[in-house]
């Protein structure tokens, strides 16, 4: 079990900067996600860890030491790969085993830790089997069975459900999550799916551009996002942007938004927009955070509006409707039968407790 | 209506594939067919299309005169100088398409050596071996043919080991695996059809290859083809001898690629069409 | 991943064992060594030799400066031999391309025994050209040939033409028998070609109603232009160096008729025994052809 620690790593292809000063510390036994769009660098991060590219400037350690000049092997790491990377002309068995034999490791011992491997993952069956008779699924638990069998100290994972169509995608999941708690090694996972940074993470790193624009709790990044593109990028549907101006009406703040609505905000938020005053700034309300407006009156903190409906999506445990807010649409959630109909009027309740607020230019929160 | 006209036109395809096969066997045949007639048959006019009895006394001869150590020469030559090239053109071809080493410009003069008329690189080759007392030798003319099918070799596997999943290899160097083990035990396993259509074609080469072993051979390391034009007089050709002899150095040829039939589309489309 | 992650995956290490450290270099190297001493010896040693005066009656070891140049351009018997390679060039290849590209049409749909049928039209290629040149020269031979016998069906009468003399049949017959091996060839590689190229296409030009020669002129063609472009350099410069079938077939004859340049080259430095010119020649040959065909790759493989 060891930590990592990468100081100020940067890394070129060409003239692709792909990597700009990444500074990252995962303590021993944490699940950390690297997540983000294409492009933002985390693959390049992930194999430079493992060793699989050289880096332009900064240090990667492991377990305290820097491996920087270290061959992977020498790493003591595990890595599965997003094709599986089976060996087709190997068994089943063989494959889980071949780390073990590169390093001369004694025959007993391999069946032993191969065998116990496959037990953990539920594929005994499959031992004596080519690659290609097993599932997607099934190449999956072997390539995990192949990382497991050689007890690193790290684990990386390269997007290893991306492959996988959306049922069996939740299972492994689960299973991977599982098997985290199980043998509690250090796991770096890298998936572009915020869905799955989310609920598979003990640390969420999201990255953009080749920068760590937000690390730390899932949770932390959902509710407290440090800027525009961490609210965006997680949460599904995505969060609604509407952009307007912070004003004061009759000494409370409020935000007024491009077609003139104004939204007044709670009081216990107004000491943290001491500083700015009059601004451009962005609104974000998560659809989960506007509903149809049910009994008398609003709670505290929250306004009701009245929109129009134009369109309805239903997904079967709720609806999405996209409703006319401040000139633009915007998504919000409604329960699974509510009967909402194109062109109706609908009285929207948002909960501005829970709204995020942009600066408009540097797009951080406030 | 189609299904008519459909019928004829595949008909007609037979018709027309069988007209073609026929056509381009059929100097085979006549080949074939004269290693086993009489002298009389074969100096016969009109000529007799086919033999009387099949007699095999034609190859009997070559066995009796000892001619037949030709096709053993060729057998040595042509085997030593393919795993030769297979092996270190396929270790080549990987550090050319893994690492770019060399880029492009390697890569380019690699293949150019293929495209070299044989007399001008043999003439040089001669003039070498004669002071290094290669002449007439089997490492002289294993050396040169391994020299000369390194290109093809290079050219061939680079496609091959280029459609490699590079994770296979990233894996096994996690795994721990040296590069060297990467090399041996994924890369070459992987490519193993390649290889096989690749080492059939090189053998071929060096199996047929005349002009290098004309120059560079004398009487020790006759190979086939050249004895075979020893057959030829200036007055009277030996043509039981010439066709006999051609059919001992042809049916290796013809019985490796029929095993091998399938894996061969590649190895002529030069792997510039994939699969 | 991206062919530049691909080929940057394998970074090199400052710690490590020699051969892991230069890992890249060490497995080119044999390779790399046996080219040079195949490719490079013979380029620099024809040049020093071709500045001597070796020759069948001299040995002069002495610098001659360009004098086997300037004799090579004068020499009438040289620059016809190229004449003569490239008249079969010129006429071998063309028809090579058309007889492969009907072959591999009439090949390219499926149809029962088909693969038995590809086997079977490979082996001509497979032969040694020496031996596929002895096979020819006995089918054209004048007295027992069968060549003439079916002739001699169709015209009715016997029709004694001696191909191998005769200085009219001479070209047709080399070109015959190289022909005959060699259009199986370029019929496998442009059978993958097409069998390569998008079936979409062709189904919508179908569908537009265009005819097929307009389909194989503007869809097909380009499409297997890559593929075509290379088997014509390969075969064009296996055509250049034509050897093994004419000394088997006429030798060079009659006279000097059917004399390749590689055919000349031969002669004089293994019959002749003129060591320095020979090695004029082989120096220029290398030379430009290494030259040329580097140009043309790099073309190529910038297309590519």
């Amino acid at each position: 079990m060891a930590d990592l620690k990468i100081k100020d790593l940067h890394k070129h292809y060409g003239p692709v900067h792909a990597v700009r000063g990444v500074d990252l510390e995962i303590p021993a036994q944490e699940f950390a996600v690297l997540v983000g769009p294409s492009g933002c660098g985390k693959s390049t991060l992930l194999r430079s860890i493992a060793g699989l590219e050289d880096v332009d400037q900064g240090t990667i350690e492991i377990g305290g030491r820097v491996v920087n000049d270290m061959r992977p092997r020498d790493r003591d790491i595990a890595m599965v790969f997003q094709n599986y990377a089976l060996y087709p002309y190997l068994t089943v068995y063989e494959n889980i085993a071949f780390g073990l034999k590169a390093r001369k490791t004694p025959k007993p011992e391999i069946a032993t830790r191969v065998k116990r491997a496959a037990e953990m993952l539920g594929i005994t069956p499959l031992l004596e089997r080519l690659p290609r008779q097993l599932s997607g699924g099934q190449r999956q638990r072997v390539a995990i069975g192949r990382a497991i069998v050689r007890n690193a100290r790290l684990f990386l994972f390269d997007e290893p459900l991306s492959n996988l169509d959306a049922q069996l995608r939740d299972e492994m999941r689960g299973e991977i999550k599982r098997l985290h708690q199980e043998i509690a090694t250090t796991m770096i996972y890298v998936t572009h799916d915020q869905i799955e940074a989310m609920t598979l993470a003990d640390r969420i790193v999201l990255l953009r551009d080749g920068r760590i624009e937000q690390q730390g709790r899932p949770l932390e990044l959902f509710e407290r996002p440090a800027s525009r593109f961490v609210a965006g990028f997680l949460g599904s549907p995505q969060m609604n942007f509407l952009p307007g101006r912070l004003v004061n009406g009759g000494g409370a703040r409020a935000v007024k938004l491009a077609d003139g609505t104004i939204l007044p905000l709670p009081a216990g938020r107004w000491g943290q927009l001491a500083a700015a005053h009059d601004s451009e700034i962005i609104l974000g309300l998560r659809p989960e955070h506007m509903s149809r407006a049910q009994g008398p009156s609003a709670p505290p903190g929250a306004i009701r509006i009245g929109t129009t409906v134009e369109l309805v999506q239903p997904t079967g445990s709720r609806s999405y409707a996209t409703l006319g807010l401040g000139g633009q649409p915007v998504v919000a959630e409604l329960q699974a039968h509510d009967v909402s109909r194109p062109a109706e009027k609908l009285e929207l309740q948002i909960d501005l407790n829970r709204a995020s607020l942009f600066d408009a230019k540097t797009e951080k929160a406030l | 209506m189609m299904r008519r006209r459909a019928a004829t036109r595949l008909g007609l395809r037979y018709l027309t594939a069988g007209a073609v096969t026929i056509v381009f066997l059929f100097p085979i045949y006549w080949l074939f067919i004269i290693s086993f007639k009489t002298p009389d048959e074969i100096f016969a006019f009109p000529p007799v299309w086919w033999p009387a009895n099949i007699q095999f006394a034609n190859y009997a001869v070559l066995f009796k005169d000892g001619d037949v150590v030709v096709v053993w020469n060729s057998l040595v030559i042509a085997g030593t100088s393919t795993v030769l090239a297979m092996f270190f053109g396929t270790i080549c071809a990987y550090s050319l398409v893994r690492f770019r080493t060399g880029g492009d410009d390697l890569a380019i003069w690699i293949i150019s050596q293929r495209m070299m008329p044989p007399i001008v690189i043999v003439f040089p080759i001669f003039l070498l071996y004669v002071w290094l007392g290669g002449v007439d030798t089997y490492w002289g003319l294993v050396l040169l043919y391994t020299a000369f099918n390194l290109p093809y070799v290079i050219w061939m596997m680079r496609g091959y080991i280029a459609d490699i999943p590079i994770e296979l290899e990233e894996s096994a160097l996690v795994d721990g695996c040296s590069r060297w083990q990467v090399l041996m035990g994924v890369v070459f396993p992987m490519a193993r059809a390649g290889l096989f259509a690749t080492a059939v074609f090189t053998f071929v080469f060096a199996w047929n290859d005349f002009i290098f072993a004309l120059v560079l051979t004398r009487t020790e390391v006759v190979t086939y083809p050249v004895q075979v034009t020893h057959y030829f007089g200036g007055q009277s050709n030996f043509w039981a001898k010439i066709a006999a002899m051609s059919v001992l150095g042809t049916v290796p040829v013809f019985i490796a690629v029929a095993t091998l039939q399938r894996y061969l589309v590649r190895g002529i489309s030069m792997g510039a069409v994939k699969g | 991943m991206t062919a530049q992650a691909a080929a940057a995956s394998h970074p090199a290490h400052a710690r490590g064992p020699f051969l892991e450290r230069n890992f890249k270099y060490v497995i080119v190297a044999p390779a790399i060594f046996v080219l040079l001493l195949v490719g490079l010896f013979p380029l620099i040693y024809s040049l020093i030799v071709s500045f001597q005066g070796l020759g069948m009656i001299e040995q002069d070891t002495s610098f001659q400066g360009l004098l086997n140049y300037k004799t090579l351009f004068h020499d009438a018997r040289l620059w016809e031999s190229i004449g003569h390679t490239l008249i079969f060039t010129a006429v071998a290849l063309p028809i090579e391309l058309a007889l492969g590209l009907l072959l591999a049409h009439l090949f390219l749909e499926k149809m029962p025994g088909r693969a038995i049928f590809i086997a079977l039209l490979t082996l001509p290629t497979m032969i040694s050209p020496i031996v596929s040149g002895a096979t020819w020269r006995l089918l054209f031979d004048h007295h027992f040939g069968p060549i003439n016998q079916i002739i001699a069906w169709f015209a009715g009468h016997q029709v004694p033409i001696i191909w191998i003399i005769n200085p009219t049949t001479v070209y047709p017959a080399i070109l015959i028998c190289e022909i005959w091996q060699w259009t199986p060839f370029m019929f496998l590689i442009l059978l993958a070609a097409l069998s390569n190229v998008d079936k979409s296409l062709l189904e919508a030009a179908e569908l537009d109603g265009a005819p097929y020669l307009t389909v194989f002129r503007r869809i097909v063609l380009p499409a297997i232009w890559p593929v075509m472009s290379v088997a014509l350099l390969i075969r064009g410069l296996d055509l250049m160096r034509l050897f093994d079938i004419v000394w088997a077939l006429t030798r060079g004859g009659p006279g000097t008729m059917t004399e390749t340049v590689s055919v000349y080259t031969y002669l004089e430095g293994f019959e002749q025994f003129e060591v320095s010119y020979t090695a004029a020649i082989a120096f220029l040959v290398i030379f430009l052809l290494t030259v040329a065909v580097m140009w043309l790759l790099k073309r190529m493989e910038i297309a590519r």
